[in-house]
């Protein structure tokens, strides 16, 4: 009887702890998907700004001059 | 009145001194000491001077400005690569890239970006947050998983410091801190610590400047000492010297080189400890075309490297 009482006792305390722990673990979870992400982001978009930002900035250059060798 | 300031008898062919002119030796204010150099760049003139970037094969690179700020790059490179080993023998790799590159340069931003065939990307971005803080990122980005570099850095430049703080990937917090002690003199320190590994180092670095001399020192807990002295000759030319102790592997080098910057061309050269003998000639053969040339040789390592190319546009 007792011992079932402290296993009950133990039960709700064991589930608050996962809740904590598995809060973290869903935190840092979402954290390594956002850096993955981030860093695919940045390895295909980083040169597509660049040309973006520096097509945008006075005075505007011309698409041909983008792409012709001269 | 002022007594004339050289003897009577130059005073006559000598036009006299103004009464505001201040004396050569200057009182120092110590509240209005000039901010220093940045805290990685306090070696600057000897790393100008004594390392220039030696390649071994054919190099061009083609810079084609499309407004002020805004300018694409294509970059060529047929040759080999040394890639580090652990043993005596060099490794070289014989590579063949192209290189294409964006940069867009405004006083408050700066983003250049290099990409590569092999999908490895190098992207540098600073961004002037505010009048005194910056925000620099530095990246190396591949395909390859775990095998990216990325460093986040805020500086902070105050009236007579610096103060950066800097952020890495595998967990690399470092910060460092250097200020103007004497007009001449800056001293600095700086602390890092490398999470996955634990290891953590503390270093101290400073830099005694003058017109026509700068000489750095840096001590760290890794167990470097490095010291770097560049003596400016004259315009044109400049010598610089350079030694690094490292306890850990008890290796001692020290080199020696020169750097003459004359109209035409700026050849640096360089004799090392190891026996190494090094020179780089860049000859600007047209407005906004430069021939390279460089070579450096190793004869207890059996390692020529001979390398020219062309650089076309600023």
């Amino acid at each position: 009887m007792a011992s079932a009482a402290a296993e009950k006792g133990k039960g709700p305390a064991d589930a608050e702890e996962t809740a904590a722990a598995s809060a973290a673990r869903l935190a840092r979870e979402w954290t390594t998907w956002a850096m993955k992400n981030a860093k695919v982001v940045a390895h295909y978009g980083f040169i597509p700004l660049v040309i973006l930002v520096g097509m945008n900035s006075e005075p505007k250059p011309r698409l041909a001059q983008l792409l012709s060798p001269i | 009145m002022a007594p004339p300031p050289y003897g009577a008898g130059l005073a006559g062919i000598l036009p006299p001194k103004p009464d505001g002119e201040e004396k050569k030796e200057e009182k120092v204010d110590y509240l209005n000491l000039p901010c220093p150099l940045p805290f990685e760049e306090i070696q600057r003139e000897a790393l100008m001077s004594l390392k220039p970037e030696l390649f071994e094969g054919l190099r061009f690179d083609f810079t084609k400005g499309l407004n002020q700020k805004f300018s694409l790059s294509h970059s060529v490179f047929m040759g080999s690569l040394e890639v580090p080993s652990q043993s005596t023998e060099t490794i070289k790799v014989p590579t063949a890239h192209y290189e294409f590159g964006a940069n867009f340069l405004d006083p408050k931003l700066m983003l250049v970006g290099r990409v590569m065939t092999d999908g490895r990307l190098n992207a540098r971005v600073k961004c002037d947050l505010t009048d005194n803080l910056t925000l620099k990122i530095n990246a190396q980005l591949t395909h390859e998983p775990h095998y990216s570099q990325g460093m986040f850095n805020f500086d902070y430049k105050g009236t007579d410091y610096r103060a950066q703080f800097q952020i890495g990937n595998n967990a690399f917090y470092g910060a460092n801190y250097i200020q103007s002690v004497t007009p001449n003199l800056s001293m600095g320190t700086e602390i890092f610590w490398l999470g996955h590994q634990r290891k953590s180092g503390i270093g101290f670095a400073s830099r005694y400047n003058t017109d026509k001399m700068v000489g750095t020192l840096q001590v760290a807990s890794t167990g470097i000492i490095a010291l770097s002295y560049v003596q400016k000759v004259s315009e044109k030319v400049s010598l610089a010297s350079d030694f690094m102790y490292n306890q850990m592997s008890r290796e001692v080098t020290s080199s020696f080189g020169y750097d003459y910057m004359l109209r035409q061309c700026r050849l640096r050269g360089k004799i090392d400890s190891n026996g190494v003998v090094a020179a780089f000639l860049e000859e600007r053969l047209n407005m906004g075309v430069n021939f390279l040339l460089s070579a450096e040789i190793d004869h207890s390592k059996k390692n020529y490297k001979f390398g020219f190319g062309m650089t076309v546009g600023e």
